[in-house]
């Protein structure tokens, strides 16, 4: 093969027994410390989080910034930002899968959990920006009292069944790829974690009829996932890109905001991945720095073509030529405080990463680590030059309106994040956040002649 | 029935595939990782109809979604400034996402049939479970009339198994 090299130079080379034994240290080994943070984030995520989302509640939505006709705010950012995040989780391990990358194998897991994590804050995030959440069901396709459909023609709806069906894969996807693992862990755990895991392998033994139809799946699996990754995010962008406001209707948004997507989503898989390694020294044998180069690679690239569509944007918009694009850019590059925010943005997103080209930076997991949280920021800021941003400056200047969020707002994005970071925390010591058999697999099965 | 526990695929490999000149056919394979590759060419190439599953479901996904916009809005007239009842992006779009959510749930209900997991509920055989397969170690189940045991336990242990033992169940 050509690339034997290539797929040795990426093995985890690791003893069976061993893995098992140390991803199963990992879920049960819970030092103080790790209970003393993951209190504090959820503390941070009541208070910040819960709490300002009950006092929304219960005064309405007139405590946030949204006023006509900026009605769409930080909340809906935060929703196309977690979107965001979701995405690599899947590419890493569909596309990765299908294209028969071996390194996607020790950390396709935890990118994985993220992104049904995410995709849990997304769904939050859609009945926060709407307010009385208790009537959610409204969303769904059902005759309501009038008799009246939903209107399938909106691309709101196209996102209920995009994020639906995208979420119900990633759980089946998450919860699939782990039924081996969940009956290898059960020999080994006691106790109620014995009989959770007992349920949850379903009767797996590890037979070669299991594997075969398992290895069958997994590949279906991936191959629809791939383009519902694509479709999700596209069809975010549409819910902006259909409409007819300036810096909304631009035809550039699907593949910008999936590029944008997979950078923001990459940038989060390093984040979590050097807090696990931080916190569990034993994953360092699992996720190393060769991951991180090869994840690096992608966020150069990823950067480099979010940079140039961003580009492609704002030229479009100035070639569009006419008052109201070019009121809205405006209003972006040129006025204060957009336009430092917009330069923070490049610097985060095209600046920084150019670094990567230098592989002594890919392999570092500080410099790794900091140059993610920029690129999060980055992200973060490039959703909302667009959202917020091109509802200020709407058609006629009798409708021009400054959007400031409040600290309803603020502090609920911020809590995001702690909720984020508790629920991963969480399911670290439920769930093997490392494939114990997929570990195993990249390794090599043990041969008497010839060694793995 | 008999099994045989093995610390290296290749060696087991060779051990079915002496057994399988032997004329024994009924064997299964237990490994914590899939060994395909290896095992395949001794054991022969599985067949499965998951593809089926996958197809159905997936074709069922695209006639739900198309059917759910268009006779929707063909019941609950909105009229929306003169645009079609009937348009092309939401019955594309809407039957896209339906196609791979019917496809997934049909492939993964395909995959609990086909593996055997929901029989395992309802048989007692079936239930037979190695632990040690689960780890770092490979076995063979060989299905033999009890007169034939001990020759493949013979043939097991010759082939280097570490440890072999015969399995009774009801």
């Amino acid at each position: 093969m050509s690339n034997h090299g290539h797929d040795e130079e990426t093995k985890v080379r690791v003893d069976f027994k061993e893995v098992n034994r140390d991803i199963f240290s990992v879920m049960t080994d819970t030092g103080p410390r790790y209970y003393v943070v993951m209190a504090l984030f959820a503390m941070a995520a009541v208070g910040l989080f819960i709490l300002p989302w009950a006092y929304q509640i219960y005064n309405g939505q007139g405590v946030t910034g949204l006023n006509v006709p900026v009605v769409w705010g930080v909340y809906l950012v935060n929703f196309v930002f977690w979107v965001g995040v979701a995405h690599a989780g899947t590419l890493i391990s569909a596309m990765l899968f299908i294209t028969k990358t071996p390194w996607r194998r020790a950390i396709a897991r935890s990118a994985e959990s993220m992104t049904l994590l995410a995709l849990f804050l997304v769904t939050l995030f859609i009945f926060i920006h709407m307010g009385r959440p208790w009537n959610f069901y409204w969303t769904f396709p059902y005759p309501n009292q009038r008799q009246l459909w939903l209107n399938f023609q909106s691309p709101i709806m196209f996102d209920v069944f995009a994020i639906g069906t995208y979420f119900t894969s990633s759980v089946v996807f998450l919860y699939f790829g782990m039924i081996p693992d969940f009956a290898a862990l059960k020999h080994h755990a006691t106790g109620w974690r014995k009989q959770l895991y007992s349920v949850l392998s379903v009767g797996w033994r590890g037979s070669d009829k299991e594997w075969h139809v398992h290895g069958k799946a997994t590949m279906f699996f991936a191959s629809f996932i791939m383009p519902l990754v694509v479709s999700v995010h596209s069809i975010v962008s549409w819910d902006f890109a259909l409409s007819i406001v300036p810096g909304y209707t631009k035809t550039v948004f699907a593949p910008y905001f999936v590029t944008g997507a997979l950078l923001s989503g990459f940038a989060g898989v390093i984040t979590m991945l050097t807090l696990v390694r931080w916190a569990f020294p034993v994953t360092k044998k699992y996720i190393t720095l060769m991951h991180y180069d090869r994840v690096g690679v992608f966020i150069l690239v990823l950067s480099l073509t979010w940079s140039y569509l961003t580009g492609l944007e704002v030229f479009t918009g100035i070639y569009a030529n006419t008052t109201y694009e070019t009121e809205h850019l405006i209003y972006k590059l040129a006025v204060s405080p957009y336009i430092y925010l917009f330069s923070l943005m490049i610097f985060c997103n095209t600046v920084l990463p150019l670094i990567l080209i230098l592989k002594k930076v890919r392999k570092s997991t500080s410099a790794m680590f900091v140059m993610c949280l920029f690129i999060i920021v980055g992200m973060w800021l490039e959703r909302y030059l667009i959202i917020p941003n091109s509802l200020s400056r709407k058609f006629l200047p009798y409708m021009w309106h400054d959007y400031m969020p409040t600290w309803v707002e603020g502090a609920i994005t911020i809590g995001a994040f702690c909720a984020f970071v508790t629920m991963f925390m969480v399911m670290i010591k439920i769930a093997p956040i490392i494939s114990p058999f997929e570990v195993k697999e990249d390794s090599g099965v043990p041969m008497e002649k010839g060694g793995h | 029935m008999v099994f045989g526990l093995f610390k290296y695929v290749d060696t087991m490999a060779d051990a079915a595939s002496k057994l399988k000149t032997e004329g024994i056919d009924d064997i299964r394979v237990f490994s914590p990782v899939p060994v395909d590759h290896e095992m395949d060419p001794v054991l022969g190439e599985k067949k499965n109809p998951l593809r089926f599953f996958t197809f159905f479901g997936g074709l069922s996904g695209l006639f739900f979604g198309a059917l759910l916009v268009l006779t929707t809005a063909a019941l609950y007239v909105l009229p929306r400034g003169g645009k079609p009842i009937w348009a092309a992006p939401p019955v594309l779009l809407v039957s896209y996402e339906t196609t791979i959510l019917f496809g997934v749930l049909m492939t993964y209900f395909g995959f609990l049939v086909l593996s055997g997991l929901i029989k395992n509920f309802y048989s007692t055989e079936e239930k037979i479970c190695f632990p040690e397969t689960m780890d770092d170690s490979f076995g063979l189940l060989i299905n033999v009339r009890s007169d034939r045991e001990e020759a493949v336990m013979k043939i097991l242990k010759e082939f280097g198994a570490s440890e072999v033992r015969t399995i009774a169940w009801e």
